[in-house]
């Protein structure tokens, strides 16, 4: 059963393409507008305003700071995300295939589970110093912790049945993995590694910012500690804007794999 | 009961009512310009393939969609906004799953519309829950609930403001064959004893020619009525038997003929 | 061929076993604790005693500070965000113009911008909980906002045609449909908000468990560090503990039985 059809104009005007765009410049425009002009004297000190934002983020493009501490950000989020994912999908196969292993264990892999990972990091700065160490591998305690997840559900649910009809064939416990565990429990790994993303570039910003010297984490640490509003906001932008970029890319990933699966 | 007066007034009529709906690749015509009349207290059932616009009909009567073309009278007042005179059930049981049962039949006595007080909304609450046959299970929740438990909810849900008129699309589409004649006795039973003007919009031929007065034909989409057949069997039949008997399947052959042609050619789309 | 089910009946339970590794691991910890790499590791013992100590008083305060940041956090930012979310998710208008920029927002870490609260309202209770705040608020905004706009068209027309007004539908419809999403959404940022309060206190505050956290990492004091983790870890079961009841009492009507 439809909803009779709206038929106010506003509705009409944002249903096109260009109407939407328009309206949104309209409120991104009122907004930095009130932002640049509005605040007085004192407010201005805490707000800063758009164009002085955006100047500074410009000196920082041309001295070339901004691409070491993003590059240090990336660095750091895609190793702790690729030991992560390597070490969760080995533990989580071999918790598969020894479920009452995993059963005694479960609980205390819950209790850490449920930590702020965040409180890990004061810990890891003492063992591996104030480098890009800390910070990798508290991303990579998060995002194995995830990745575990995903695949023991994936691995859970695979059908008893079809591990076991190959075992009768003759498979080794290697070749059973590899043929049956791994590729019925892809689709929950995969999963858990789209979700993963997000939770390591948090939790690199937020190492970042307990304690380091590179990284846009640190800049909004240090501009701030500074109280130089200008710095903060400036550093915000590129998180914004990195944020905003990494939901883009991970939902093409999702696009683009999702055409392969379906042609398949 | 099909009343013989022609002076009585359609209590539903659609004049060349077409509708077009514009979708991303240009247009889709549901339903070509139709002409229709329902007397009151008519049972009428519509008949015919998937895509034929049997839907639509329904949805223009009910004022949540309005023609392209044509227009379309209720009581010989045009349906201009949502036809509140019409009860409507559908396939899909829109029941509110945070709500039980009782409550879930009680909502439409609750809104301001109608003004009625508790006491009296609990008291018809639950007497057609006795008439139903849901006695039992008046705070289960649908999530709890059996198929054919729901449809008797939604049901109810749709009698109890006694709304002069019942809409009803496939409702009964998606139960077993012993629950569904149940059902369909329950309706005949309720739609007699409250006079009401029904319109069933279903794919299943004997379920039409059991309760319709009339039945009406469509042809495959883009549709046209292609048949009107009065039903003569006498009232109240038993729904149980009366299949059974040759007028029936005469009746049935009939129709069957013209239905059929539709049918495959709808598939061959 | 049928599914065999491990039990734990051939052997010795399963409880056993983890009670076994369990003491195993704090036995091994405290072996390597007297060892010369002691100083990093510290030791069960030491780690008991200092929660004792801590048990007996010194750590309500901070508790105390912790739980005030979470909880009122939370209540401000759920109110106002599903609230928000129910009013704009209704309007098509602002929800077609709006998400775009609001899908930006979500996607950017909120805790991350904990120093600028900081740098803002000072060291104190303050800036946590406005960080808790807006975390929850935009968790809790953009689940309500996706939910009211998807309540079943169905529904609304049934509703509709036996004679709701609009303020009707909403409250009779809208409002209980988005619950779900709403207890959802609570589900979901307790933890984040548990995390949210942890990083504001980590990083500039003069109370709270993240407090204690890194102060006892300054001090190299590796024994308060591990009794603060600890407690940590207790009060992230407790809040995912919480949160899991509240869902199965509020959505009771979601579990299929006959």
């Amino acid at each position: 059963m439809p909803i009779a059809e709206p038929s106010q104009l506003m509705t009409r005007f944002v249903a096109t393409v260009p109407g939407r765009i328009a309206a949104r410049l309209v409120v991104i425009g009122a907004l930095l507008a009130f932002w640049q002009f509005a605040p007085g004297k004192a407010l201005r000190f805490w707000m800063s305003g758009p164009v002085d934002i955006v100047a500074r983020l410009w000196s920082w493009i041309l001295d070339g700071s901004l691409w070491e501490h993003l590059g240090a950000t990336l660095t750091a989020m895609t190793l702790g995300y690729g030991i992560g994912t390597a070490v969760g999908i080995s533990l989580g196969l071999v918790f598969g295939f020894l479920p009452k292993l995993h059963r005694v264990l479960s609980p205390y892999i819950a209790a850490l589970y449920a930590m702020p990972k965040i409180a890990l990091a004061p810990l890891f700065i003492i063992v591996f110093g104030i480098g890009i160490e800390s910070r990798v591998a508290l991303v990579a305690i998060t995002v194995f912790f995830l990745i575990l997840n995903s695949t023991l559900d994936g691995v859970r649910n695979v059908d008893r049945d079809l591990t076991q009809a190959l075992s009768l064939m003759g498979a080794t416990r290697s070749e059973v993995i590899r043929k049956v565990l791994l590729p019925a429990a892809l689709p929950w790994i995969f999963t858990g590694m789209r979700i993963s993303v997000r939770y390591a570039f948090t939790n690199t910003l937020l190492a970042e910012l307990i304690s380091a010297n590179m990284g846009i984490g640190f800049l909004i640490e240090y501009y701030s500690g500074m109280f130089d509003a200008t710095g903060t906001y400036a550093a915000i932008l590129v998180l914004v804007i990195m944020s905003v970029g990494l939901t883009e890319v991970l939902s093409w990933v999702e696009r683009t794999m999702a055409r392969g699966h379906g042609r398949a | 009961m099909p009343p013989s007066d022609p002076g009585t007034m359609a209590k539903l009529r659609l004049v060349g009512a077409s509708k077009r709906f514009a979708v991303h690749d240009g247009e889709l015509e549901a339903l070509r310009p139709v002409d229709l009349i329902v007397q009151p207290q008519e049972f009428v059932a519509l008949v015919g393939p998937s895509g034929c616009g049997k839907s639509t009909i329904l949805n223009l009567a009910a004022g949540l969609l309005r023609p392209t073309d044509g227009m379309v009278f209720y009581d010989d007042q045009p349906v201009t906004t949502i036809n509140r005179s019409v009860g409507y059930m559908t396939q899909k049981d829109t029941l509110l799953p945070w709500r039980n049962a009782a409550d879930n039949i009680r909502i439409a006595l609750e809104l301001k519309c109608r003004a009625m007080p508790r006491d009296e909304a609990a008291l018809r609450v639950a007497q057609i829950i006795e008439l139903i046959g849901l006695k039992g299970f008046e705070r289960h929740f649908p999530a709890q609930l059996s198929g054919g438990m729901r449809k008797r909810v939604a049901l109810a849900r749709t009698l109890i403001y006694e709304p002069e008129t019942l809409l009803m699309d496939e409702p009964f589409g998606a139960l077993d064959a012993q629950l569904k004649l149940l059902l369909l006795d329950q309706l005949q039973n309720l739609t007699m004893l409250r006079r009401m003007t029904v319109m069933f919009v279903t794919h299943d031929l004997g379920e039409a020619i059991t309760l319709a007065d009339r039945v009406i034909v469509f042809s495959a989409r883009p549709g046209r009525i292609r048949t009107i057949r009065s039903i003569d069997l006498p009232r109240p039949r038993d729904v149980f038997k009366v299949r059974f008997t040759s007028e029936f399947a005469r009746l049935h052959e009939e129709l069957w003929d013209v239905l059929k042609d539709e049918v495959v050619m709808g598939t061959d789309v | 061929m049928a599914s065999q089910q491990i039990s734990a009946e051939n052997g010795i339970p399963v409880v056993v076993w983890q009670i076994g590794v369990g003491i195993g691991f704090l036995a091994a910890w405290e072996a390597v604790g007297h060892t010369a790499s002691g100083e990093w590791t510290s030791r069960p013992l030491l780690i008991g005693q200092r929660l004792l100590q801590w048990f007996s008083g010194p750590l309500y305060p901070h508790l105390a500070t912790t739980a005030i940041e979470v909880v009122a956090g939370l209540l401000v930012g759920v109110l106002s965000g599903s609230v928000a979310g129910l009013l704009l998710g209704r309007s098509p208008v602002l929800a077609v113009v709006l998400r775009p920029i609001i899908v930006a927002f979500y996607s950017v870490p909120l805790v991350a911008l904990a120093p600028l609260f900081i740098m803002f309202f000072g060291l104190d209770i303050l800036p946590k909980l406005i960080l808790v705040s807006i975390v929850v608020f935009f968790l809790m905004f953009f689940n309500t906002f996706a939910g009211a706009g998807q309540v079943d068209a169905d529904q609304i027309a049934a509703i509709r045609l036996m004679g709701a007004t609009s303020r009707e539908n909403f409250l009779k419809l809208v409002v209980p449909a988005c619950m779900v999403w709403i207890i959802g959404g609570i589900r979901i940022a307790l933890p984040f908000a548990l995390v949210a309060a942890t990083t504001g206190e980590m990083l500039a505050a003069r109370r709270g468990i993240g407090f204690l956290l890194s102060d006892a990492a300054n001090q190299f004091d590796m024994t308060g560090l591990y009794a603060a983790l600890v407690i940590l870890m207790l009060l992230g079961l407790a809040v995912s503990e919480a949160a899991a009841r509240m869902e199965r009492r509020l959505l009771r009507w979601r579990d299929a039985t006959e």
